[in-house]
């Protein structure tokens, strides 16, 4: 038996060096002793939790730590911890996911000194999120499928229904996508609060939709691949992948007005390390900081009116933005995401 | 097959039916009954490594699956025509991916052993590639080859094929889990004694009718343990669907949906509890079935060597189907060999090293010595579990034997995202029964080594069902006077156990460490609700690749990760063959 278990044994044991070697070098945060880490959810893009965190370390000298979820993956391992919590601070995502942290009770308000200089529809009155950037919806097509096709880009949401488009347009399912639900809002917002007649809209554009992807910026691959000629999203994704090498890419907005999402920055309830939490998200709202998402090709609006707004980003004077109530949006959403799958998604394309 | 056949009148008398048992195999009730004490112990420990892998996580999802929202998609799912139709696309594309699957796999599996061809190393290694399949890059692969834009497709045909939904998802699931099936009948059919051919050769049969009418029914039990396997394998997949699914929902992007969507974890459970029911339906099915089928051909008697089948009615059709699929699995993976030195992939096609420098130096090194050294600690113990679990379930156990061989297979068939919150509610927080603490918090930036003691759990229990189900459709085969005979001259059964059943289900073992060290390295949507600071998995991070739409990334690290496992496969393979046992092959 000796001869059999020991290699095995070895091999383990290997492994587990090898782990225990990996292990402490993640949380280098202790072992300087000046100050506690801070450990963040960041729901952002990889290189952008990566540069936020050691950024805000040679700011502050405060050690961070991240791991990326997405905003239901977020409140899904929240409830998973209960009251010991193992993150701090909650970076990015749209903030309804926060509002939906915080219907669960894992989100202890926060007012920031330097939530003063965002403007109020980009942060909550009673401090539960605050805004970092903004992100406009918008139409990202492929210029060589609309050529075959014989269209134009569209510059507006009728402009989709063009039968020119059938199975050529792609946007996510509102249930699995906040980008889908944000253009769903949207259209209710646009047709003043009207539910079906939004949903009529969705019915009607059903047989142009080639598929309702799950991930929000799914489309916009598509488009640059040339499985469709546009997709449904956020403006700074569609840059993105125009950044990234489709060139055949170009961002049009609807002119009768578009969606935008806000991308929060919360305190979780219960941190272990509520001081250096509030210091992140103190640091979060500053112009240096906000400045850095455009460096790693983060193409989003900064909320805060000193960062600097670069090429790639829309200039939000230039479009026609709906105004959205994001706690209204937030409260309608399992309704009216249940109507868009039993209304819309299962009929029959024509 | 006694022993199998008393297991199920055991648990379910109901069923029973007489056991028309071939003489000479009267006695092994009896040597079984006599249970000795270092058994008891074994099955006690089993249970209970079972019962912290997977007892505890299921349970805790049950629970939130009854909770009240839970509850609430339950009854939707009875009562909403919707649902009725993503349970009825469940069940199809998992009918669909056990047959196809099930049936490539005995082709090249048949082809490798016994039909006489040059090539069969390439072979073999080509039907291999295709474990290490990490997620989303066969998926996206085929976009850019099939896709309404496809290379081939529209490039070569002019056709704006459409492979979103079903087709597409068959295709993909079908080419990516068929190697397990591939082992399993490569196994089975090396260890077939060839003088029951010969006998039946001998008898003028032609070798059409041997293949049909000797050698397949003699791998029934192989047969109907793929077809489980890729059913609730490919039921439970996430990435797939997620990427190719179109308008065909699935349950397990169903539940997905519902976590991430929805933020509602008990309707995500909810609807994974769905995906538990037709895998267990199959699961009883295929055991009452296959245990009537007498399946016995490692006897412990001397046996020639199979001579290679040359007759052109079998040769030429496996052969060519053989090949053209072997050209797909070719075509698709070089697409993400390329994939990795273009620039934008499909679209603009300069050549560059950029993403695997990014891939090699950036944060990519790091997530490949993690993952690399998690999925070493899994694999051994996810190996030997599945060979020991085999082993009590078909030999020593009686009762209890369907439920531990049952509860052995949960792991793969409840989809990742729910096991992986079911991780979360177990091991984030402390374990506690009835108050006393059993086990400190394993999961988590908080909790030792990081978390990974979690992240090797979930590997473990992932990836032992592939093992298990190898060892038991190969002990199925070996004939119990073989253990008898050990047993009879005085060794305990631990020992016959470790001396003579081990190396005779060698290469079930081998195929149980490849496919849990493949597993482990692939395994993405369990992994997300256990990740920490501390640890960074691979596959999150081709994920998070994908997300940003740099499939030139994603693709370069596939390539890496695919380099990584088939290197280390072939490493566990010389370990296990030269080193462990010594070139004690008992298989002929």
């Amino acid at each position: 038996m000796h001869r059999r278990t020991v290699p095995l044994t070895l091999t383990a044991a290997v492994a587990v060096a090898v782990l225990a070697g990996c292990a402490p070098s993640g949380g280098q945060g202790g072992a300087d002793g000046s100050s506690d880490p801070v450990t963040f959810i960041c729901t952002p893009q990889e290189d952008w939790c990566q540069l936020v965190a050691s950024e805000f370390t040679s700011a502050t000298g405060i050690p961070a730590d991240y791991v990326r979820l997405s905003g239901g993956e977020a409140v899904a391992r929240l409830s998973a911890t209960g009251d010991t919590p193992e993150f701090d601070a909650w970076f990015g995502g749209g903030a309804e996911g926060h509002l939906a942290a915080d219907e669960a009770g894992f989100i202890e308000p926060y007012t920031s000194p330097n939530a003063d200089q965002i403007a109020d529809e980009y942060k909550d009155a009673d401090g539960r999120w605050t805004g970092v950037y903004v992100g406009a919806l918008g139409f990202c097509s492929n210029t060589d499928v609309l050529d075959e096709i014989g269209a134009d880009a569209p510059e507006s949401w009728d402009d989709l229904l063009d039968p020119a488009f059938k199975s050529n347009v792609a946007m996510a399912h509102p249930g699995t996508s906040g980008t889908a639900y944000q253009a769903l809002w949207t259209e209710v917002d646009l047709n003043d609060g009207d539910q079906d007649a939004a949903l009529d809209y969705f019915g009607e554009l059903h047989s142009n939709i080639l598929q309702y992807s799950k991930s929000g910026s799914a489309p916009g691959q598509m488009a640059g691949r040339g499985e469709v000629a546009t997709g449904v999203i956020f403006a700074q994704d569609c840059q993105k992948f125009i950044n990234e090498g489709f060139t055949n890419l170009t961002t049009t907005f609807p002119e009768e007005g578009t969606g935008y999402e806000v991308g929060a920055v919360s305190l979780l309830a219960n941190a272990r390390n509520p001081e250096g939490a509030k210091a992140f998200i103190d640091w979060t709202l500053t112009a240096e900081a906000q400045d850095l998402a455009a460096t790693v090709g983060s193409y989003s609006v900064p909320t805060n009116p000193d960062a600097t707004i670069t090429d790639d980003m829309v200039d939000l004077d230039d479009i026609t933005l709906e105004p959205v109530d994001i706690d209204a949006a937030g409260a309608a959403r399992n309704e009216l995401v249940a109507r868009f799958d039993s209304e819309v998604a299962p009929a029959p394309k024509e | 097959m006694t022993t199998t056949l008393d297991t199920v009148a055991g648990a379910q008398p109901a069923l029973a039916t007489p056991p028309v048992a071939p003489p000479g195999r009267r006695s092994s009730p009896r040597t079984r009954a006599r249970a000795d004490r270092g058994v008891v112990a074994l099955g006690l420990a089993v249970a209970v490594v079972l019962a912290f892998l997977v007892g505890y996580p299921v349970l805790n999802l049950l629970s939130a699956a009854f909770a009240p929202d839970g509850l609430e998609v339950l009854r939707r799912i009875v009562t909403e025509p919707t649902n009725h139709r993503i349970v009825l696309n469940t069940l199809v594309l998992g009918l669909i991916v056990g047959v196809v699957g099930t049936l490539i796999g005995f082709l090249f599996a048949f082809a490798q052993v016994r039909v006489a061809f040059r090539g069969k190393r390439a072979l073999h290694l080509l039907a291999m590639v295709p474990i290490v399949a990490p997620p989303f890059a066969v998926a996206t692969a085929v976009i850019t080859l099939f896709g309404r834009n496809g290379a081939i497709s529209n490039g070569i045909f002019g056709i704006k094929g459409d492979i979103y939904g079903l087709s597409g998802l068959v295709l993909v699931l079908s080419l990516s889990f068929f190697p397990v099936a591939y082992m399993n009948f490569r196994g089975m059919l090396q260890s077939l004694d060839p003088s029951l051919d010969e006998a039946a050769s001998g008898l003028g049969a032609t070798k059409l009718r041997i293949l049909l009418s000797v050698t397949v029914p003699m791998l029934v039990p192989g047969f109907a343990g793929s077809f489980l396997l890729l059913f609730v394998e490919s039921i439970a997949d996430l990435a797939n669907p997620l990427v190719l699914g179109g308008d065909y929902t699935v349950l397990s992007s169903r539940a997905y949906l519902a976590v991430t969507g929805d933020y509602n974890t008990s309707a995500g459970a909810a609807y994974s509890l769905t995906i538990l029911l037709p895998a267990l339906l199959v699961f009883l099915v295929q055991r009452y079935w296959v245990s009537k089928r007498s399946v016995v051909t490692v006897t412990g008697k001397p046996t020639g060597h199979s001579e290679q089948i040359r007759a052109a009615s079998i040769r030429v059709p496996v052969l060519v189907i053989v090949g053209a699929l072997s050209a797909l699995i070719v075509t698709i993976y070089l697409t993400v060999l390329a994939g990795g030195f273009m620039k934008v992939p499909g679209v603009n096609n300069e050549l560059t090293l950029d993403h695997f420098r990014f891939v090699l130096t950036g944060i990519g090194s790091k997530a490949m010595r993690d993952t690399a050294a998690l999925a070493l600690i899994a694999a051994p113990i996810a190996g030997v579990l599945g060979m020991l679990i085999a082993w009590l379930v078909v030999r020593k156990l009686r009762r209890t034997s369907a439920l531990l061989d049952f509860v052995g297979m949960l792991g793969l068939a409840v989809p990742g995202t729910v096991l992986g919150i079911g991780y979360a509610l177990s091991y984030i927080t402390p374990t506690v029964f009835f108050g006393v603490q059993v086990l400190p918090a394993l999961a988590g930036g908080t909790a030792a080594f990081s978390g990974g003691i979690a992240i090797v759990m979930v590997y473990i229990t992932r990836s032992l069902p592939s093992g298990q189900r190898a060892g038991i459709s190969s002990l199925n085969q070996i004939h119990p006077a073989i253990e008898e005979a050990s047993t009879s001259l005085g060794a305990a059964s631990g020992t016959t156990f470790r001396k003579v059943t081990l190396p005779l289900i060698q290469s079930a073992l081998v195929s149980g460490l490849t496919f849990a060290f493949a597993r482990s390295m692939t395994t993405l949507s369990p992994i997300v609700f256990l990740t920490t600071p501390g640890l960074k998995i691979m596959t999150s991070q081709i994920l998070a690749e994908v997300d940003s739409g740099r499939f030139g990334n994603a693709f370069a690290y596939c390539t890496v990760l695919i380099v990584i496992v088939l290197s280390l496969i072939l490493l566990i393979n010389l370990l296990v063959r030269k080193v462990i046992f010594r070139g004690r092959t008992h298989s002929r």
